[in-house]
């Protein structure tokens, strides 16, 4: 016998019950949603070739994926995302269609070390991809979606930051900084470590106003007047395209009625290393991390052979449903909502009444262990189901109400009827 | 209001930062009173704070079971968390070193395998790895590391270096300093867009105080 059997291994978890109950119902609510803006939903393999993960897009890190080998010893991973599986499936499977494509997807990724849902190595992730367009419309849309994917959820406030990555790229292309020098401003600014971006500053020749406003960008969150804060500054075209970007998806998302959950983040930069343009996250109170990421991947679908502009998010289902938790949220519960009993002579007729109330929509469950009345009363109390009833013969049947403890007798032809 | 939840390293760290939080008017009577509380609240400004071992502050932080923390750059830099670091608050400063034998000075590139004993394997790590481009050999001790290339457990070590003179004593040398250590204060980044309002208000009161 192995020691191991009654463990499971870190960063999994069992989703029991009423935590199950919930998490179906939001990702049902979700898959609504999805279909109701025109997407179709897609379903990826759990495992692919590393090599779809290891493309210089994808920069997932290689330490944080799941490895082993196939038959001819190719490396597989369990997929640590769906995004690229979709950029992958977009390049190869639907070329030449009629733009947008709209995909959406809810499923299970796998990554050693992260944080989606609270540490959890596997969670799940739920998301659209909008491939083939990259208007500003496009970013709205998707943004306004997320938004209606956090309030059909149900968490008592939350909000949704943009940034846009070329902002950040524009202002380095004009420092002359070298691509290692570059990435470590850009951590630094993501992490907002304004002792360490300072220090850096310090040690590097770029031009005085531009080391004011790098040294400022971790600061540049908030409402859209940190646009004009940064507009003051000489910038370059890319930059100021990236706030005129900015602007415009802003713009779009007042006329959808959702300003009221948008801020700008101007020093956000890291999402995945495969964002080309708006980029956004969602926050909520109660877990410490983004409970919803997404962005625009304008480069990721070329890497498998078309280019192709997209852009996307994805919610972390577990990461929500711990938010609500926390915040205490009313939570739909499952529940049974009859218990039904019978007499051997009133068999046929209890089958009979249990699918008819079921067909009604009920919830019932049929005693298979020869409960007398009082047992059968105790075992619905316990489980909380609603009331009792009991056949005692082709006619004639029994109701008890387990809150108010009130026992009726009746027809079976009127309760069918009911 | 929710309360914000501020994290504090135990030890010399928790008394200069209790010390600030009272310049900007925080109630710190509890912690004062030097009850058997874990947890200190000041009910007119909606603040709780805490105690923890100070390589918890990260933790408590990154998951927002605190707003914010104060924390040295060391442990920081141990624990590599997710993490916003807004402010050096300047005290505790020191400074995070390779040490060895005066005969290593300027040739650490001589040796073939290094072997660097260390109370900070992930900093000796990233230090050796990405800035030298080197492999190495972490032998993690807990205490007293300066030992470690007197008896030959380690050609070189990595720790923490106040005035050097436990360095000198035992014959050691500074090789190369790997950054400058101070108290950091850190917050969630969630917290940071959430309540962004009320901690750049503290954050700014602090920096004032400095």
């Amino acid at each position: 016998m192995s020691k191991w059997n009654i463990y499971t291994p870190d960063g999994v978890q069992d989703i029991l019950c009423e935590d199950c109950f919930t998490k179906k119902e939001m990702e049902h609510k979700l898959r609504i949603l999805f279909r109701s803006y025109g997407f179709s939903e897609l379903e990826t393999p759990a495992i692919e070739f590393y090599d779809v993960f290891a493309s210089e897009g994808s920069a997932m890190l290689q330490e944080n994926m799941f490895k082993f080998f196939d038959q001819q010893g190719r490396i597989l991973v369990l997929r640590p995302d769906i995004t690229v599986p979709v950029a992958r499936i977009t390049a190869t499977k639907f070329r030449d269609r009629a733009y947008p494509l709209r995909f959406s997807y809810i499923g299970n990724v796998y990554r050693y070390n992260d944080f989606g849902g609270g540490k959890q190595n596997e969670f799940t992730q739920a998301g659209i991809e909008v491939l083939g367009v990259n208007t500003p419309e496009s970013d709205a849309e998707v943004i306004a979606i997320a938004i209606q994917s956090l309030k059909a959820c149900g968490p008592e406030s939350f909000q949704i930051d943009i940034g846009q990555v070329e902002f950040f790229n524009g202002l380095m292309e004009e420092t002359g900084l070298s691509e290692e020098d570059i990435s470590k401003v850009r951590m630094l600014i993501d992490r907002k470590d304004l002792v360490g971006l300072e220090e850096f500053l310090k040690r590097s020749e770029i031009r005085e106003d531009l080391k004011e406003l790098i040294s400022g960008l971790p600061g540049f969150f908030g409402s859209s007047d940190v646009l004009d804060k940064a507009r003051a500054f000489e910038l370059n075209k890319r930059s100021r395209d990236a706030l005129e970007n900015i602007s415009q998806v802003l713009c779009i998302l007042e006329d959808y009625g959702l300003g009221q959950y948008i801020s700008v983040d101007l020093g956000m930069l890291r999402g995945l290393a495969y964002d080309t343009g708006i980029i956004f996250r969602g926050f909520t109170y109660g877990v410490g991390f983004p409970v919803l990421t997404g962005g625009r991947y304008d480069k990721l679908v070329g890497e498998f052979g078309a280019e192709c502009p997209a852009t996307g998010f994805s919610l972390g289902v577990n990461m929500v449903l711990m938010a609500l938790q926390r915040q205490k949220v009313e939570l739909g519960k499952p529940g049974t909502d009859t218990f039904v009993c019978y007499a051997e002579s009133g068999r046929r007729a209890a089958f009979e009444l249990c699918s008819v109330l079921r067909k009604q929509g009920l919830a019932v469950e049929l005693d298979i262990s020869n409960r007398t009345a009082d047992e059968a009363a105790a075992y619905a109390a316990e489980k909380k189901i609603g009331g009792v009833i009991r056949i005692l013969d082709e006619d004639n049947v029994e109701i008890h109400y387990i809150q108010s403890g009130e026992t009726t007798s009746v027809k079976i032809s009127e309760l069918v009827k009911r | 209001m929710r309360y914000l939840t501020i994290a504090l390293s135990k030890g010399r760290l928790a008394d200069l930062s209790i010390e600030l939080l009272e310049k900007l008017g925080i109630d710190c009577s509890e912690y004062r009173n030097a009850s058997r509380k874990l947890i200190f609240t000041d009910e007119t400004n909606k603040i709780k704070f805490f105690l923890v071992k100070p390589a918890d502050v990260p933790t408590y932080v990154e998951y927002g079971a605190a707003d914010m923390g104060v924390v040295g750059k060391d442990t920081l830099l141990e624990e590599g968390r997710h993490l916003y670091e807004v402010l050096n608050l300047g005290f505790a400063a020191c400074r995070m070193v390779v040490a060895g034998p005066a005969e290593l000075a300027g040739r650490m590139d001589s040796l073939n395998n290094k072997r660097v004993a260390t109370k900070y394997p992930r900093i000796a790590r990233e230090y050796f790895e990405h800035n030298r481009r080197e492999s190495i050999e972490v032998i993690k001790l807990n205490g007293s590391v300066e030992l470690a290339p007197l008896v030959g457990l380690s050609e070189v070590i990595v720790d923490i270096v106040e005035s050097g003179r436990t360095l000198k004593e035992n014959g050691l040398v500074v090789l190369d300093t790997i950054a400058d250590i101070s108290a950091r204060v850190v917050v969630n980044r969630v917290s940071m867009k959430m309540e962004s309002e009320r901690i750049n208000k503290l954050i700014d009161g602090l920096r004032k105080l400095l």
